[in-house]
């Protein structure tokens, strides 16, 4: 910006009366401070103004003085802002470290309502085999205890003499159940199969499986005995006779 | 005492120091501030909060761009055209509106009344330096006001500032010969 242009252009008025923007007034400045001319001009204008603004003095009322002696008496102004930015800022952490810690806490809770949700639901069906066992249990053994049932001990013949089972048979209830666990252990290719003896027929009633405590099986009309035959794995059609481990007459 | 030794006493945080600024300038700068707002209230609040910012912001002033007075010219000149504005409640994009509000209670009050130098000037001259120094008028809005281009309210604002240099100059002589004959 050259003297020329700041002169015409009354930007020396417009600088001290602060209308010009950031960039304008930078430039001004410099231009004041790099030209002795404009520099005495300036100052000329400064003097002028504040003369001009002496001659219009209005003499404001005593108490704002007082005021403002009472106000910057109170406390460092800066020092209250940065109290209160301060204060604010902390109530802010405060709140934020709460939110945290209730939502961390929330979901902590969140997942072991989760977790006991689940436990509850295995522990719901362990309950179902349980009552399912007991009721079977339960039956079992009532079964056995029943009058109306007849236990049979079928003991082993010169082909398994160390063998024994016991057959409860009840022909109100039209059931058999045998504990086969007296049955020595065979291996995996053989198992044990009953049947029943109706009018010289051996009729199939079911396998016995001597990991178990006690084995349900078929109900057979009008039969004379049960027999027990060593059969292929899977059960046999026909009763391998040389393989007849025991028998009993009913 | 000088202001550049109270500036630096103030600027040490010595309250008394700004008191005296206060007495020094407090008139001078209370005259612009109630003829921009116009209202004893408010030009009371923003006499008290310009010194304030005087207190505050101290450490900016720097007397190699310019005197004490013009820097707390324009801090007191901003803080009454925000005051202004505020009280007004007025949204404006324009904020010539603003002052078009105020016309109306200008004539009644006696403020607006000019003295010294000023006061001689012709009435397009005082009307010029009063809207751009008084009123916080800016140019653009000034001239409008006045209903004059602005090319023309900028030679009423060259003339009327050499015309106040003139009489200053003569008081200031007349001055002198009075102190060198006594």
């Amino acid at each position: 910006m050259d003297k020329e242009y700041i002169t015409t252009e009354g930007l020396l008025e417009k600088f001290l009366l602060d209308e010009l923007g950031e960039e304008e007034n930078q430039g001004i400045e410099r231009a004041i401070a790099n030209n002795r001319d404009l520099k005495q001009k300036f100052e000329q204008l400064e003097a002028d103004f504040e003369r001009m603004a002496f001659e219009n003095a209005i003499t404001p009322p005593p108490h704002i003085k007082n005021i403002l002696i009472e106000r910057l008496d109170e406390k460092p102004i800066r020092q209250i802002r940065y109290q209160w930015l301060g204060a604010a800022a902390s109530l802010a952490l405060l709140f934020m470290l709460t939110t945290f810690w209730m939502y961390s806490k929330w979901q902590t809770a969140q997942d072991e309502l989760n977790i006991l949700q689940n436990q509850s639901v295995v522990l719901e069906d362990r309950l179902d085999v349980l009552e399912k066992n007991y009721e079977l249990t339960n039956d079992r053994l009532q079964l056995i205890n029943s009058p109306s049932t007849i236990p049979f001990v079928l003991k082993g013949n010169s082909v398994q003499p160390n063998s024994r089972a016991v057959a409860y048979v009840n022909h109100d209830n039209r059931l058999v159940v045998v504990n086969p666990k007296g049955l020595p252990q065979l291996s995996s290719e053989q198992t044990y199969q009953m049947w029943s003896d109706v009018n010289g027929e051996m009729i199939d009633m079911g396998l016995l499986p001597t990991d178990k405590d006690l084995v349900t099986l078929k109900y057979i009309d009008r039969a004379e005995s049960l027999n027990i035959t060593i059969e292929p794995a899977g059960g046999n059609d026909h009763p391998t006779v040389e393989q007849l481990i025991s028998a009993v007459t009913l | 005492m000088q202001d550049t030794e109270i500036i630096a006493k103030i600027i040490k945080k010595d309250k008394n120091a700004l008191y005296h600024l206060y007495d020094r300038y407090s008139g001078a700068l209370y005259g612009v501030i109630l003829r921009i707002c116009q209202n004893q209230v408010v030009a009371e609040d923003v006499l008290q909060e310009t010194f304030v910012k005087i207190w505050e912001k101290i450490e900016h002033f720097n007397p190699d761009k310019g005197r004490f007075y013009t820097w707390a010219y324009r801090i007191a000149k901003n803080n009454a055209l925000n005051a202004v504005r505020n009280s007004d409640k007025l949204i404006q994009n324009d904020d010539f509106s603003v002052f078009k509000e105020k016309e109306n209670i200008e004539v009644e009050i006696d403020i607006q009344q000019l003295n010294g130098a000023i006061s001689q000037l012709e009435p397009h001259h005082q009307e010029a330096i009063a809207l751009v120094y008084f009123r916080g008028y800016t140019h653009r809005e000034a001239n409008k006001e006045m209903g004059v281009p602005l090319g023309t309210f900028k030679s009423y604002i060259r003339q009327a500032i050499q015309l106040l240099r003139e009489r200053y100059q003569v008081e200031m002589a007349l001055l002198l010969w009075i102190m060198n004959v006594v």
